[in-house]
C-alpha cells in the first residue's frame, strides 16, 4: 500500500472483498469456487479503477487465468471474468511494467543477503521472472544471490500441504537445503502462501532466516 | 473365430492385480518412506537432474522447438477427432501388406490373443522389448498364469526391464526403469542369473547381460513389442530405443506381435518428423535415439530376416471413453517421461509411490482415467499443481489442469468425505458474505490466542494437524487489513 | 470382422476438448531467447555428418575412391582380428571388392544370400558390412532400408558395423530424411526402414553408459565421393 502510494498511485481497497476462492478450486470444489468468484467479480466491478493490484502471484492467476476456466460454460460470467482478468496485475508486474518504477525511485534500502523465490503461478502462468529481480537488484544494501533448483515448487499447493504433508514437507526441505547452500540470510517472495509454508518449516527446523514479502523489502527505507 | 479356453482361469478380487495399489492414505505414506530413503532420493535426484539438463540443452538449441510443440498438439487433436477413421486406415494398410490386425477391447483380450497364438505356434521363448502398454495389462504375469501349460519363457530385453524382471521388481520411471536400484542390488540380481559372483562394474555386468540376452534373442519364437507411434497412412509402426533390443525383437523371430494403444496413432508418415524429434529430445536429451525403426508389414519378398508373420493388436483398455471429453488431452501423451523429471513431487517420492504402471504427473492423470477414480483416489491429489509438467510436456498437455478436473470429478461423484465437503461449503458461505468473513476473522483471532506460542500457532487439531506436525503456523495478524484501512493507513 | 466394427463404433465422435495453451515461463525451451545453436544452415553436410558421428563415439571417414574405402575395411578387419565378416548382397559392395582380399588374409566372408541359418552366421560374425540409403548430417545417422540381400541383423548382431555410403546420399536434416518416405501409401515403403544413430548403448545401471548393449558398439561409416 505504502509503496504504491509513494509512486503516486491512487489506491482503493474495496472493503467487501474476501478471497479469490483458490483453496476450494484446488480441492476440486468448482461449484463453491464459482460462488466465491461471483462475489469477487461483483465486488470489484462496482469500483472504478484502471488496475487491480494483487500482492500474490497465485491469487492473480486465479482471477486472470482460472476464473475464465471455471466459467467456461457460462458465457456471461466468463466475459465478465475475462474483462476483469485483463486488469488484474501482480504486484511486481504492476510496478515494473505499468508504473515503470525502480527500487531507487522508492528509496528502498535493506541490508541483507537474499534469495528470491518465484511462486509457481507467477513463473508459469504469468511468466514474471524478471520483474521482481529488477526491483530487488536496485535495493540499496541488498545482495541478491542465486540458489540451485530455484524453479522447484516450495510444496505448499494449498490443501496439498495438509493432504500430503510428508511429501509437502520434503519439498520444503529441498528448498531449504538450496537456501542453506546459497549462504543467504533472507528469503523474499511475492507469494505469501509460499512464504507461510517455507517460514513455517524454517522456524520448525531451527533456522533464523528472515522471511519477507517483496513489498516489505521495497517499503523499507532505512536499512532494515 | 474359435478361441480355445485358456488352461487355467483365476478369479482375482485383489485389486493389486490390476496394477494399482493405491488408497486414500497410500500416496502420502509411500511418499514419506521414499523421501526418507536417502539412497533412493539421491538416485532420483541425480537421474532427473541430468535428464532435465540434457533436455533443456537440446531443446533450447532447436529453433523450431516451440513450433513443433504446437504442431504435435494439433496433430494429436486431429488424430483423436477422427480416431475411428485413422484406425481403420491403419488396419487396412497393415492387412494390405500381409499383416494381421486384432482389435482388443481390454487387457484380457490381448492376453488371450497372444496366448492362443503362442499355443498355435508351439512357442517356447518370447522376447519382449519395452512396452508400457503390456505392463499396464500385466501381460507377462497373466500369460504365465493363464497359459501355464505352455511353459513359456517370456524375457524382457531392455536391460533395465530385464533386471527388474529378474528381481521380481517393477519399473519406476518410463525411461530409466530401474533408477531406484543401486549397483549392489543389480550385481546381486545379475549374479544370481549368472550362477556366479559378478564383479560390480558396469562393463562386467553389461557384458554378461549382452551375452545372456543374445541367447534369448536368437532363440525367440515370438517377439512382442509395443509401438511408440503408428502411422495410419502407411500402416507403419515405429519403435524407438537406444539399446537395439527392439530391432532384435522385430528382426529375428519369425513372428512379431505389436501391442499398440489406440492413441499412439498419427495420421501421416511425415508427422513422424515432429514426434521422433520431440520424443528423443524431450525424453533423453538426444537429437535422435540410437535406433529409430519403422516397420511396415511382415518382411518383404526375398528378405531373410524380419518377421514372416506380423500381428498388430490395437488396444483400447479404457482409452476410447476419454475421447471427446474434457480429459481427452491425456491421450496426447507420447510417453517421453519429461513430466516425471521436472515434477517436484516425483523427485521426492520416486515412481513406486504412485502405485501404478504409470507414475509422475502423467501417471496421476491417466491411472484414474483408465482404471477408474475409485482405484486411484489419491493420485489426483499427489500434486501441488505447480505446472512444471505442463511446461515440460512436448505436446503441451495441461496436466496440472487435468489434475484439477479430476479433483472436481471426485467432488461431483460424491467421493469426498463429509468433513471436507462441509468445510468447503463453509468456506463458500464465508467468502461470499463479507460480514461472515469479518466475523470468522474475529473468531480466528480469539481461537488462536491460547494456541499462540512464541509467535506461532500450534498444535492444531484434526486435518490441520497435518500442517503443524512438521511446520510452524504464523498467527493471523492482530488487526485485519480492513481495520487498518479504515483507520487511514 | 465383427470385432472391428463394434470396436470402431465406440470411437466415432467429434472432439470438443482442448485449446492449446502456450507456456509463459520464459526460461524454458519453448520460449526462444538467444540464438538457438542449431539454427545455422548446414553448409557442408558430409563434414557435419562426420562431426556428429564422432561425438556419438562412432568413427567416420571421407574418402574419394572405392579403393580407399576397401583399404579401410581391410585395415579394420585386421585391427579387430576378425574371423568372419558378413555383408549385404548388393552391387555397391560387390564393386567394393573386399571379398577376395579378405579371403586372402584368412577372413571368411559370408554373403547375405540363401543362408541356411542367418542367426548362426550373423551371430558369429565379427563385422557386419552394409551400405546405407541415406545419411543424416544433423544427427550423424544412417538410414538403412531392408530388402532382399539387405539383412537387418547384419547391422545389429556383429559387434562391429561398417557402412559404406555415397557422399551424395548425405541429407541435411531429420525432416528431410523422413520426407523421403512420406506422402506415399503403404505399397511404397520397404517393410523396414531404420535410422541408426551411433553405437548401441544403455544407461540403466546407475546411469553409467555401457556401449554395445544389444547392437554394435563399434560403428564405422565411410563416405565415398
Amino acid at each position: 500500500m505504502r509503496v504504491l502510494r509513494r509512486l503516486g498511485v491512487d489506491v482503493i481497497y474495496p472493503e467487501r472483498q474476501t478471497c479469490c476462492g483458490q483453496p476450494a478450486f484446488n480441492s476440486g470444489f468448482f461449484d463453491e469456487t464459482r460462488s466465491v468468484g461471483r462475489h469477487f467479480i461483483d465486488v470489484f466491478e462496482k469500483e472504478r479503477f484502471d488496475y487491480v493490484v494483487c500482492p500474490s502471484g497465485s491469487c492473480t492467476t486465479m482471477v486472470s487465468h482460472y476464473y475464465p476456466f471455471i466459467f467456461e460454460d457460462l458465457p456471461d460470467e466468463r466475459e465478465r471474468s475475462e474483462a476483469l482478468g485483463g486488469r488484474v496485475r501482480e504486484f511486481s508486474d504492476f510496478l515494473v511494467n505499468v508504473m515503470g518504477a525502480n527500487a531507487s525511485d522508492l528509496g528502498a534500502h535493506h541490508e541483507a543477503q537474499a534469495v528470491f523465490h518465484t511462486g509457481c503461478h507467477q513463473r508459469r502462468e504469468l511468466g514474471l521472472l524478471r520483474e521482481p529481480r529488477e526491483l530487488l537488484e536496485n535495493v540499496e544494501g541488498l545482495n541478491l544471490v542465486g540458489w540451485e533448483k530455484e524453479e522447484l515448487c516450495c510444496g505448499f499447493g494449498g490443501t496439498f500441504s495438509v493432504k500430503m504433508p510428508a511429501v509437502s514437507t520434503a519439498m520444503a526441505d529441498e528448498k531449504i537445503k538450496a537456501l542453506e547452500n546459497s549462504g543467504a540470510d533472507t528469503l523474499i517472495s511475492g507469494d505469501s502462501s509460499c512464504l507461510m509454508h517455507l517460514k513455517g518449516r524454517l522456524q520448525r527446523t531451527g533456522h533464523d532466516t528472515r522471511v519477507l514479502h517483496l513489498a516489505q523489502v521495497l517499503d523499507q527505507k532505512n536499512g532494515g | 473365430m474359435e478361441t480355445q479356453k485358456p488352461a487355467r482361469r483365476r478369479e482375482t478380487e485383489d485389486r493389486r492385480h490390476e496394477g494399482i495399489v493405491s488408497g486414500v492414505e497410500g500416496f502420502n505414506e509411500r511418499g514419506r518412506k521414499a523421501a526418507r530413503d536417502k539412497e533412493l532420493h539421491d538416485s532420483v535426484e541425480l537421474f532427473t537432474g541430468k535428464a532435465v539438463a540434457a533436455r533443456n540443452a537440446v531443446l533450447h538449441a532447436l529453433p523450431e522447438a516451440p513450433e513443433l510443440r504446437k504442431r504435435a498438439y494439433r496433430i494429436k487433436q486431429e488424430t483423436m477427432a477422427n480416431l475411428d477413421r485413422y484406425l481403420e486406415q491403419m488396419a487396412d494398410n497393415v492387412e494390405a501388406r500381409g499383416g494381421k490386425v486384432f482389435f482388443a477391447e481390454d487387457g484380457e483380450a490381448v492376453v488371450r490373443y497372444i496366448g492362443d497364438l503362442a499355443r498355435r505356434k508351439g512357442a517356447k521363448v518370447v522376447t519382449k522389448s519395452k512396452s508400457m502398454a503390456t505392463e499396464e495389462i500385466e501381460l507377462n504375469r497373466r500369460l504365465e498364469e493363464d497359459y501355464a501349460d505352455l511353459d513359456l519363457e517370456i524375457v524382457e530385453t531392455d536391460l533395465g526391464e530385464w533386471i527388474a524382471q529378474l528381481a521380481g521388481d517393477h519399473p519406476s520411471h518410463i525411461v530409466g526403469p530401474i533408477l531406484h536400484m543401486n549397483r549392489k542390488r543389480i550385481t546381486e540380481v545379475l549374479s544370481q542369473a549368472a550362477g556366479e559372483e559378478l564383479p560390480p562394474d558396469v562393463e562386467a555386468l553389461g557384458s554378461f547381460a549382452r551375452k545372456r540376452l543374445r541367447e534369448k534373442f536368437l532363440a525367440a519364437d515370438i517377439g512382442v513389442t509395443g509401438a511408440n507411434f503408428g502411422v495410419a497412412e502407411t500402416g507403419t509402426v515405429a519403435t524407438i530405443t537406444n539399446e537395439g533390443n527392439a530391432r532384435l525383437v522385430t528382426s529375428v523371430p519369425p513372428v512379431h506381435v505389436i501391442v499398440m494403444g489406440i492413441e499412439k496413432l498419427v495420421p501421416r508418415f511425415e508427422d513422424l518428423s515432429v514426434f521422433v524429434r520431440l520424443l528423443a529430445r524431450s525424453g533423453t536429451g538426444q537429437k535422435l535415439t540410437v535406433y529409430t525403426n519403422f516397420i511396415t508389414g511382415p518382411r518383404d519378398e526375398g528378405e531373410l530376416d524380419g518377421a514372416e508373420e506380423l500381428h498388430l493388436i490395437l488396444m483400447d483398455n479404457g482409452r476410447s471413453k476419454l475421447l471427446g471429453t474434457e480429459f481427452e488431452e491425456a491421450l496426447y501423451c507420447i510417453r517421453c517421461g519429461a513430466c516425471l523429471n521436472v515434477c517436484p513431487v516425483y523427485r521426492q517420492t520416486g515412481g513406486h509411490a504412485y502405485g501404478s504402471t504409470y507414475s509422475g504427473p502423467i501417471g496421476a492423470v491417466i491411472t484414474p482415467l483408465l482404471k477408474g477414480q475409485k482405484d486411484a483416489k489419491d493420485l489426483p491429489h499427489a500434486s501441488s499443481l505447480c505446472g512444471a509438467c505442463w511446461e515440460a510436456c512436448p505436446v503441451g498437455i495441461p496436466l496440472h489442469e487435468l489434475l484439477l478436473k479430476l479433483r472436481n470429478q471426485q467432488v461431483e461423484e460424491g467421493m469426498k468425505g463429509k468433513g471436507e465437503t462441509l468445510a468447503f461449503k463453509g468456506f463458500e458461505n464465508t467468502m461470499k458474505n463479507p460480514a461472515l468473513y469479518k466475523i470468522s476473522g474475529k473468531a480466528g483471532r480469539l481461537v488462536q490466542k491460547p494456541l499462540k506460542k512464541d509467535g506461532s500457532v500450534r498444535p492444531l487439531p484434526g486435518p490441520l494437524g497435518a500442517w503443524t506436525d512438521s511446520r510452524d503456523l504464523p498467527p493471523l495478524a492482530e488487526k485485519p487489513f480492513r481495520d487498518l484501512w479504515k483507520e487511514g493507513i | 470382422m465383427a470385432g472391428r466394427t463394434e470396436f470402431l463404433e465406440t470411437i466415432r465422435h467429434r472432439t470438443q476438448a482442448g485449446r492449446y495453451k502456450p507456456t509463459h515461463a520464459p526460461d524454458v525451451a519453448w520460449t526462444p531467447k538467444d540464438e538457438p545453436r542449431e539454427s545455422a544452415w548446414i553448409e557442408d553436410p558430409p563434414a557435419r555428418f562426420l562431426e556428429e558421428l564422432e561425438v556419438l563415439g562412432g568413427h567416420g571417414r571421407r574418402v574419394t575412391t572405392l579403393e580407399e574405402a576397401r583399404e579401410y575395411v581391410l585395415a579394420l578387419a585386421r585391427e579387430r582380428e576378425a574371423k568372419l565378416l558378413v555383408r549385404w548382397d548388393v552391387p555397391e559392395l560387390e564393386e567394393l571388392g573386399v571379398d577376395r582380399p579378405l579371403g586372402d588374409e584368412g577372413v571368411e566372408v559370408a554373403l547375405w544370400r540363401n543362408l541356411e541359418d542367418f542367426r548362426e552366421v550373423a551371430g558369429r560374425a565379427d563385422i557386419g558390412l552394409s551400405t546405407a540409403r541415406w545419411a543424416i548430417a544433423e544427427t550423424g545417422s544412417l538410414v538403412l532400408e531392408g530388402g532382399p540381400g539387405r539383412g537387418r541383423t547384419v547391422t545389429l548382431l556383429p559387434p562391429t558395423h561398417v557402412a559404406v555410403v555415397s557422399v551424395e546420399g548425405v541429407l541435411r536434416t531429420v525432416p528431410e530424411a523422413i520426407g523421403k518416405y512420406a506422402g506415399g501409401e503403404a505399397g511404397g515403403l520397404p517393410a523396414n526402414v531404420s535410422f541408426h544413430t551411433g553405437p548401441s548403448r544403455s544407461g540403466d545401471i546407475e546411469m553409467s553408459i555401457f556401449v554395445g548393449m544389444h547392437g554394435p558398439g563399434d560403428v564405422h561409416v565411410i563416405l565415398v565421393g
